[in-house]
């Protein structure tokens, strides 16, 4: 798992502070230096692609993912159904496609969430010090210790509605703990630094000092805790959808690979109901590691493995001297 | 007169391992006032404690004892917000690191903006003109082009311009320079040195410039002040300090600057923690008398205007 | 390109002709001759950019990527160094040429005592036993001015000036003929300053070595250089014997750094500096690089100012021994 040590000026974020204009589209210094990077920008791609194709889904597929067709069930990959049909004769392709909406949001709502109680906590943990910062790393340790996967089994197990929001809150509340660590001790690197001093020198209220000067200055750690509980919330929850935990009746993911658990397809040498959802939660997982290491690269340069003379003309286009001044 | 002063100001810290047993006694029995108008240097070595008299006057330590009073209130007891934020108005402190100081993702004019929006020194329609003459002042021009950089856009004289500008936006009647030169190149230094006569001259200034650099204390400051271990040693108008000093230790400061052969007895380091009774400088000093490692000297006036805290050459009589 | 003849009487140690070394796509050492001849202490002096550490780096063949020299000779006692195996580099480091490094003194490993990190260094250059190197690193603390009982100590349990003196210690180990210093002095109290320069001095009376002395400092190499360079935006503006370069700078570069220094005896007197600041390496003025904070780059002298705008001067020597890139001194 690609980690950033907490680094201590978004330097190479801040350089960027500055948008470039490609032909008449304003891009933002952040999105023009992520673009760049190969790792991100080929990890933007993938992620942006099964974003839109979430989006457009009730456009492309030929049928609700629910129907069911007795007369076409079990069938192989086809023209008229891409990727196949289920036992129940469910297109695999509409499932897949419209799966990918609940799949994404889930694990971007989880992602927002732990990344927000964790800036929020450890951030103010470490400037606030104290019994604060006694009680933050009470509850943070707590949580670290308690096995994730089992906590997930049991709460799920016990709950009485499995709904997105549930789910959603279920697993922010395992991975908050690891973020909120990790951002605790950038902030901590960052308050004695001699320009939060003068902030508050000036007059400011500690507020402002940690909102609106601290924390502008951890965004790319931010950002980057933010797709790592993404991509982990994805595959987590998917994985309690296939152990059959989850919302049994919503069409997602995980819950079309256990159905085609549950029907033993597989053995019946029917791979495409289980192969193609697992191929999409697969490739958006790679998309997101990617964007990661791409923003671990461009945070820290030692990380970088670019060569600065093999350069595409798209990153010729977006770099060069956009950047320097 | 004066317009702030430090009345015994004292601060320790502890340190020394996991169990932190032992003491340093950073800054001890610290007093000296400030004068509208006039440039104070403030000199010694790292680990005098120069720098931590800078910052409690700051406020961003609490003194272990003794006053800072302004305008005649003990500003370390302030705890209400009005009287923290009024004090803030007046007393402003520019720090060493000229890129470490302004905050990396945030424009020059926020900076600038910032002191401003909270005192609300003028109503929001002026603002940008304001920060726009306070760049002027401070020789940051074109005004509109620099209030839009990025610190990392500048040189390390430029962001220090911006830290004074900044310092100057709540007009304030003291500032504390804190080593505002030191990680400058040289050919800059005076450019800055130049700017600080200018503000004082123009704005009736009280300024504490602390610094290592004798030289450039001479150039600008109109009384001294050393410090050594945490002690104010010698004090007096700059120019008769440094003609004739009288404590040994500053002696030996102008023989190292000088360039003259020095012949050192031990090494200072660590005379800060847990200090015993005597003078300080006792390892150290070419001109020991048994009486020196037992009672702690005062600070005496041997001179009209200089005192010293020496047993031999400022004895108490 | 003038080639700068050692003074006569010694043998030149070092000779650096013509050195580039570039970051990347960005030149940050452009064209830079130096040599040092047998017992001389040369002192290069330039401000934050102008490459001397680069130089410094180069010479010991230690750059590392994106870093790397495109062009030039550095010859040491007649050998070309930039064509060397690294095994040939690996013993000439630190037995002909050893290097004392900015904020050297922090870089010792914390962990171990001083005694063995001598141990280690000797063992890597020669066949020693650990308890003659133990003694050998005694003596060599001894040498400069420390208690040979401080083998025992860890890097924690001493003072800056300390850790520094056993860094100069380790790094005359094997006897070198060259040492080169990297703002040996900076982060250091001015009093233990004057102390380690005064000891590197006495050392060099004694073992005869050259020192390459490379600090911002211009104040403490008119005191203990024997000449100096000065150095500026990856260039070499000017080169004299300190007391030349004292008395009579020819570079207005030169002359505004002497302005800088606020004097602590005689008249207190207002000082100018100089305007502006050292040259973003990427975005070099055109011309001579110096221009636009020159006092004598004057639009109204049309012809010179052409010159100055477009032209790079060259170091030429005016006298002996004194050279300056300026087109001042050229006109």
């Amino acid at each position: 798992m690609a980690q950033l040590e907490p680094t201590a000026l978004d330097l190479p974020l801040v350089a960027a502070r500055r948008g470039i204009n490609v032909g008449r589209i304003r891009v933002p210094g952040w999105l023009a230096l992520l673009l760049r990077n190969r790792k991100s920008r080929t990890g933007l791609l993938i992620v942006a692609f099964m974003v839109v194709v979430a989006l457009i889904s009730p456009l492309i597929s030929v049928a609700h993912p629910n129907d069911f067709n007795i007369l076409a069930t079990r069938q192989a990959p086809s023209w008229h159904h891409l990727f196949g049909t289920t036992d129940q004769g469910s297109d695999v392709f509409s499932q897949v496609v419209v799966g990918a909406r609940r799949s994404l949001a889930l694990g971007a709502l989880a992602g927002a969430l732990a990344t927000v109680v964790a800036a929020v906590l450890g951030i103010a943990a470490a400037y606030v010090g104290g019994i604060v910062d006694e009680i933050v790393n009470l509850l943070t340790n707590v949580f670290l210790t308690i096995p994730a996967i089992p906590l997930l089994v049991v709460a799920s197990g016990y709950l009485k509605t499995r709904g997105m929001w549930t789910m959603i809150a279920v697993i922010a509340l395992v991975l908050w703990a690891f973020e909120a660590r990790i951002l605790r001790a950038q902030a901590l690197t960052l308050k004695n630094r001699d320009f939060i001093l003068a902030a508050k020198a000036s007059g400011e209220p500690t507020w402002r000092v940690v909102f609106g000067e601290l924390m502008p200055n951890m965004i790319s750690r931010i950002a980057a805790a933010f797709v790592l509980v993404f991509y982990i919330a994805l595959l987590v929850d998917s994985g309690l959808e296939f152990l059959g935990l989850g919302d049994q009746s919503a069409t997602s993911w995980g819950v079309t690979i256990y159905w085609a658990q549950v029907n033993s397809t597989v053995l019946q040498g029917e791979w495409w109901p289980f192969m193609f959802p697992s191929l999409a939660l697969g490739l958006t997982v790679l998309g997101l590691v990617l964007v990661l290491a791409g923003i671990d690269e461009v945070s820290n340069p030692r990380l970088r493995t670019e060569r600065t003379e093999r350069r595409s003309r798209l990153a010729a286009l977006l770099g060069g001297k956009a950047f320097t001044r | 007169m004066s317009v702030l002063e430090v009345r015994d100001l004292s601060k320790t810290f502890p340190i020394g391992g996991a169990l932190r047993r032992q003491r340093v006694h950073a800054v001890e029995g610290v007093s000296f006032s400030l004068r509208p108008g006039t440039i104070t240097a403030l000199v010694g070595e790292s680990g005098s404690g120069k720098s931590t008299v800078a910052r409690l006057i700051a406020r961003l330590y609490d003194p272990s004892s003794g006053a800072v009073l302004f305008e005649e209130d003990d500003v370390a007891q302030a705890r209400r917000r009005k009287d923290v934020l009024h004090y803030r108005s007046q007393v402003q402190l520019i720090f060493q690191d000229p890129f470490g100081s302004l905050n990396p993702v945030k424009t020059v004019r926020h900076h600038i903006e910032r002191p401003l929006r909270i005192h609300g020194i003028v109503p929001s329609q002026q603002i940008e003109g304001r920060v726009h003459e306070l760049l002027q002042t401070v020789g940051l021009v074109p005004a509109g082009e620099v209030a839009d950089k990025y610190p990392h856009e500048l040189s390390g004289g430029q962001r220090q311009r911006v830290a004074i500008a900044r310092a100057l936006a709540v007009e304030p009647k003291v500032v504390l320079a804190d080593e505002p030169t030191s990680m400058l190149d040289v050919s800059i230094r005076i450019g800055i040195l130049n700017l600080m006569l200018k503000l004082k001259e123009e704005r009736n200034i009280a300024f504490l410039y602390v610094t290592h650099d004798l030289a450039s204390a001479r150039y600008i400051a109109d009384d001294i002040l050393v410090m050594y271990a945490g002690q104010i040693v010698e004090r007096g108008p700059a120019e008769q300090v440094l003609a004739e000093p009288l404590h040994p230790y500053t002696r030996l400061l102008l023989a190292a600057v000088h360039g003259e052969r020095i012949t050192e007895r031990g090494s200072g380091g660590s005379a800060a923690v847990d200090p015993v009774a005597g003078c300080r400088f006792v390892s150290r000093c070419p001109l020991a008398i048994p009486v020196c490692s037992e009672i702690t000297p005062e600070l005496v006036e041997a001179r009209p205007g200089q005192a010293a805290r020496c047993h031999v050459t400022a004895p108490a009589t | 390109m003038t080639v700068l003849e050692a003074p006569a009487g010694t043998k030149t140690l070092l000779e650096v002709r013509g050195l580039e070394v570039e970051y990347g796509n960005v030149r940050a050492v452009d064209g830079v001759n130096l040599h040092i001849g047998t017992g001389e202490i040369l002192g290069v002096a330039g401000e934050s950019g102008c490459g001397k550490s680069t130089v410094a780096n180069a010479i010991m063949q230690i750059l590392r990527p994106p870093a790397r020299i495109v062009g030039g000779s550095i010859v040491f006692q007649g050998e070309d160094l930039t064509g060397k195996s690294q095994e040939d580099l690996r013993r000439f480091r630190w037995r002909n040429v050893s290097m004392v490094f900015q904020s050297a003194m922090n870089a010792l490993n914390p962990v171990m005592r001083v005694g063995d990190q001598f141990v280690d260094m000797m063992q890597a250059h020669e066949r020693i036993s650990k308890h003659r190197a133990i003694v050998r690193a005694g003596e060599l603390l001894e040498l400069v001015g420390m208690d040979k009982r401080r083998v025992r100590a860890y890097p924690h349990e001493l003072s800056g000036g300390m850790r520094q003196r056993v860094i100069i210690a380790m790094a005359l180990a094997l006897s070198p003929e060259l040492v080169i210093l990297d703002e040996p002095t900076t982060a250091l109290d001015v009093v233990v300053q004057r102390e380690i320069l005064q000891e590197v001095e006495a050392l060099k009376r004694d073992l005869g070595f050259a020192v390459l002395f490379i600090t911002h400092d211009l104040s403490l190499l008119l005191e203990f250089a024997d000449r100096i360079a000065i150095m500026y935006a990856g260039e070499i503006v000017e080169t004299a014997p300190s007391a030349t370069l004292a008395s009579a700078p020819l570079h207005p570069y030169t002359q505004g750094l002497l302005q800088s220094f606020p004097p602590l005896t005689g008249p207190r007197v207002r000082l100018s500096g100089i305007p502006g600041a050292p040259p973003d390496l990427r975005d070099m003025p055109s011309g001579c690089r110096f221009h636009p904070r020159c006092p004598h780059c004057l639009p109204e002298n049309a012809a010179l100012h052409l010159r100055q705008t477009s032209e790079r001067p060259r170091l030429r020597e005016t006298a002996a021994g004194h050279s300056v890139a300026c087109h001042l001194v050229d006109a």
